[in-house]
């Protein structure tokens, strides 16, 4: 177990690696003095240039300024954004938990209801139920999120009138951050109108959330539905059926736990393309999120955000799919002697 | 039943052929199914409903703006988002302009007096006003002369520990030569100053009356300085205005709090915030959701779709302003006037102005807008003239020519839409044989990237900031406007200064209109600008929303603004 944890956070630590290589190589093609991508400061006094230098190593080689530029982002030195002039660590922490709270309602949006749907498709005996499902499944899957998005809005939103279309809360409730996590401060906010401002901030995730919740939900109904077949028709299952177990013992408890780990490493696989529907999703609900604030720092030529927010970005990604990928070992009786650094 | 013996096959397949089990486990997963997917549904439309009962939310106002402000001081900026965030909301001035009449309204002086050769300005300052009291600044004293001459001497005293915070200058003062025009700023008692001036100048009132003209609290700024962060005298905003600023997030919002120590008349709201959304489609929905019930700069082909719901209206008044299209006369060619003439006669501008502005702009002539006193009553226009402008550019030996233009990608309030201007251009242009590259960047970074490139020409222009004729000519076009990154052509005519110094040491108005004509026929015949069209300026509202005060020069106040019915509520 030891072992294969070691060589999990080994990968983890090459994958970070190379994503620092890339972007220290892109650093230099960006059309800008390198100082200026490198700190955000657009016009430095004499001494703030010294520094600058000093700190990126930007006279010695290139091993030197890789490792300086390593180190200082280590440290949590982003730089400041070019247009708002404020450290880029503080805006990405401010970015960060939108974000995180947008997936976790999707998430659980697609699994709570993709789950259900899945083994509803796997197991019904009607042609009917089964072509229904997987026809919304794949039209689910080809629907652009962008035209889904604006088409929500536009039903819900501008003719239906019962949802917000942007942003995360009414900006007139006054909330204090305290996780981040727009939910939560809600319930920990103590004043006037706390009810109100929460219901708020739940019928403006709505949208977004379930527009976001699409891609994910579409796939989990087709692996959810694989997988349920594939166990069906294992012999434990037959065995448990001849024991006179009661049916939904059967699918719930002997079933259903195994379908789920193909599940697993499928929602590993499917971190990338969740992102990047993260960010378009983001910029057409205008939610604060990090995506968004990362596709305006592009149009803002603000070099530092636009490194700080991929950095981000990618770092989430490689380190829940190693996460994912050590649950699913865990998780998997079929893999677990990885774990014993046989194999 | 032993497991060996439900091994055997044969038993298996017996067993496994009583259907009935199987369709049984069906039907229990498909009602599990089925709870959880209520259970689901439930969830959100039990939150949905929520909202629908409660459309209770605090007391305030949502403002939905075009941009992020670049700094909290119009001091240290000319563009028109920073100023609508700041000036009159943040800030008072000294003076303000009247809307009704060219006399000036008293703000934070209660009186003012003018010697007779026009040297000695005094302004009696008003008692009692307090600067905002806020997370990082708590006054000790109310506003008194000090505040003032702060204030006005950071910007022409290089020796002021505040001059150089602000990186970029002060782009207004600088082009209207205020450090010429002043010779000294000087408290006479604790609630008296007197401005000295070098010559006379007939705009000086109009000028102290501008949004840039604030008054910042001269204690905050020590305060600022001995904790050695006195960059943030532009970014942590005290002011003495109707507003105090709470919190800025970059991309989406700045909040204001209605200030309880206001010496004006106090605002109804007590909050205001600006809903920062650079998309006007955004902008438009918000609106219409209710998300906001004010919306700045809609495209011309919005208003249609505002007219369809009864809730919205159009709020418009003529604008001073002029868009225009700068040639960068330094460069070549367009440093030949038969090309800078030629491209004049090659851009259609009323299709331009139907494309663009549809029927709420109507074609520049020159660069004084007509609501101006000094309007020309004789049109100098180069009139549409393709064959005329491909003959100039065969003169001038011309030959395919690539041009950039750069044009924004967000709103103005002098053009609703700088990039489809921009592609009407390229149109207009293809067909006289120029090739034309668009350029564009987000606001903020536009005129700094601008002012740091050598362009060919750039889609921009101008809202006055007073009613003085001048603020059109001396603050773009003057030698003097080149340093401070306003005269976007580059262009220096001696003459044309002549002239403009002229009819700034006059005050008989005709006589200034005179001279101004001539000034206008200059530039027609130069042609360092290419005028596009006088935009009128607007704001969509919803019904519900109060009274707005869209000021006639740039900026927008909401001082009066208070909000009858809640914003939050859906429709």
């Amino acid at each position: 177990m030891g072992r294969y944890l070691i060589r999990r956070l080994n990968l983890f630590l090459a994958t970070t690696l190379a994503l620092f290589i890339i972007l220290f190589v892109a650093t230099r093609w960006f059309p800008a003095d390198l100082s200026y991508a490198l700190s955000g400061v657009a016009l430095p006094t004499t001494q703030q240039q010294l520094q600058i230098e000093q700190d990126y190593a930007l006279h010695s080689n290139v091993i030197s300024q890789f490792l300086a530029y390593v180190t200082e982002r280590l440290s949590g030195n982003f730089g400041i954004s070019v247009t708002s002039r404020q450290s880029v660590l503080n805006e990405l922490a401010g970015v960060l938990p939108p974000s995180f709270e947008l997936a976790f309602v999707a998430g659980i949006i697609a699994l709570l209801c993709g789950i259900p749907l899945g083994m509803l498709s796997a197991l019904s005996r009607s042609k009917m139920v089964q072509k229904t499902i997987m026809a919304a499944t794949l039209t689910g899957y080809s629907i652009p999120v962008f035209w889904l998005g604006l088409l929500l809005s536009l039903w819900f939103g501008i003719e239906l009138g019962l949802l917000p279309i942007s942003g995360q809360i009414n900006l007139l409730y006054q909330i204090p951050k305290v996780t981040g996590f727009m939910l939560f401060d809600t319930l920990l906010y103590n004043g006037d109108y706390k009810w109100n401002a929460f219901a708020d901030v739940l019928a403006h995730i709505i949208l977004p959330a379930c527009t976001l919740a699409v891609l994910p939900f579409t796939v989990v109904v087709r692996i959810t539905r694989a997988a349920m077949l594939n166990v069906m028709n294992q012999t434990y299952i037959r065995a448990a059926e001849a024991r006179g177990l009661p049916y939904h013992t059967i699918v719930l408890k002997h079933a259903l736990p195994n379908a789920l780990i193909p599940l697993l490493k499928h929602l590993g696989l499917m971190l990338g393309p969740f992102a990047s529907y993260a960010i378009v999703v983001e910029v057409i609900f205008s939610w604060p999120g990090v995506g968004a604030w990362l596709v305006s720092g592009i149009y803002q030529r603000d070099y530092t955000v636009i490194q700080a927010g991929i950095f981000a970005v990618a770092l989430v990604i490689i380190f829940f799919s190693i996460l994912i990928e050590v649950l699913y070992t865990a998780a998997n009786p079929m893999s677990r002697k990885e774990m014993y650094g046989t194999n | 039943m032993e497991l060996s013996t439900l091994c055997t096959p044969s038993r298996l397949n017996a067993y496994l052929s009583r259907a009935e089990p199987i369709n049984q486990v069906t039907t229990i997963t498909s009602r599990v199914a089925t709870r959880l997917l209520m259970v689901c549904g439930l969830l959100l439309a039990t939150s949905a409903c929520q909202q629908q009962d409660d459309s209770q939310v605090p007391n305030g106002l949502v403002y939905c703006s075009e941009g992020n402000p670049e700094s909290f001081n119009p001091q240290i900026v000319t563009s028109g988002t920073t100023i609508d965030a700041t000036s009159h909301q943040i800030y008072s001035r000294l003076i303000d302009d009247n809307t009704s009449s060219s006399e000036f309204l008293p703000a934070l002086a209660s009186s003012w007096t003018v010697s007779d050769d026009g040297l000695v300005y005094e302004f009696e300052l008003r008692h009692g006003v307090k600067f905002h009291t806020t997370r990082f600044f708590t006054p000790s004293r109310e506003m008194n002369a000090d505040d003032v001459v702060f204030s006005f001497s950071r910007i022409i005293d290089t020796e002021n520990p505040f001059h150089e915070t602000a990186q970029r200058g002060f782009p207004f003062f600088d082009s209207i030569g205020f450090n010429k025009l002043i010779k000294q700023i000087s408290k006479v008692d604790q609630y008296r100053v007197r401005f000295e001036l070098n010559y006379p100048d007939a705009s000086f009132l109009a000028n102290m009356a501008t949004d840039f003209a604030v008054v910042l609290s001269q204690e905050y700024a020590e305060q600022l300085l001995l904790q050695g962060t006195p960059q943030l005298l532009d970014t942590n905003a005290v002011g003495t205005g109707p507003y105090q600023l709470v919190e800025y997030v970059k991309n989406q919002y700045i909040r204001y709090r209605r200030n309880p120590d206001y010496w004006g008349e106090q605002p109804e709201s007590e909050q205001l915030v600006f809903d920062i959304t650079p998309r006007s489609t955004v902008r438009l929905s918000k609106l219409i959701v209710g998300d906001c019930s004010i919306s700045a700069l809609p495209k011309a082909g919005e208003l249609q779709v505002a007219k369809q719901h009864d809730d919205l209206e159009v709020d418009s008044r003529p604008g001073m302003n002029v868009a225009y299209w700068a040639l960068n006369t330094k460069k070549p060619p367009f440093d030949d006037v038969r090309v800078r003439q030629a491209l004049a006669y090659a851009i259609d501008k009323r299709s331009l102005l139907n494309a663009v502005y549809h029927d709420t702009a109507v074609v520049a002539a020159g660069i004084l807008p007509p609501s101006s006193w000094a309007f020309p009553d004789e049109n100098v226009e180069l009139q549409y003239n393709p064959a005329k402008a491909k003959s100039l550019l065969a003169a001038a030996g011309v030959k395919n020519l690539t041009i950039d233009i750069w044009a924004m990608p967000v709103a103005r309030s002098y053009n609703p839409n700088p990039q489809k201007t921009a592609e009407l251009i390229q149109a207009d242009l293809k067909a006289v044989g120029i090739r034309v590259n668009i350029i564009s960047f987000d606001w903020s970074v536009f005129t700094q990237r601008l002012a740091s490139s050598n362009y060919d020409s750039v889609l921009i222009g101008w809202s006055a900031d007073n009613s003085d004729p001048d603020n059109f000519f001396t603050p773009l076009l003057s030698c003097g406007s080149i340093q401070s990154h306003n005269n976007w052509a580059n262009w220096c005519h001696k003459g044309f200064d002549t002239l403009l110094r002229q009819a700034k040491n006059i005050t008989d108005e005709q006589e200034r209109k005179v001279l101004y004509r001539a000034a206008e026929e200059i530039i027609g015949q130069e042609v360092p600008v290419i005028p596009l069209a006088y935009a009128q300026r607007m704001l969509l509202k919803r019904k519900n929303a109060p009274y707005v005060q869209l000021l006639p020069f740039g900026g927008i106040a909401f001082d009066k603004v208070s909000q009858p019915e809640p914003v939050g509520g859906r429709h």
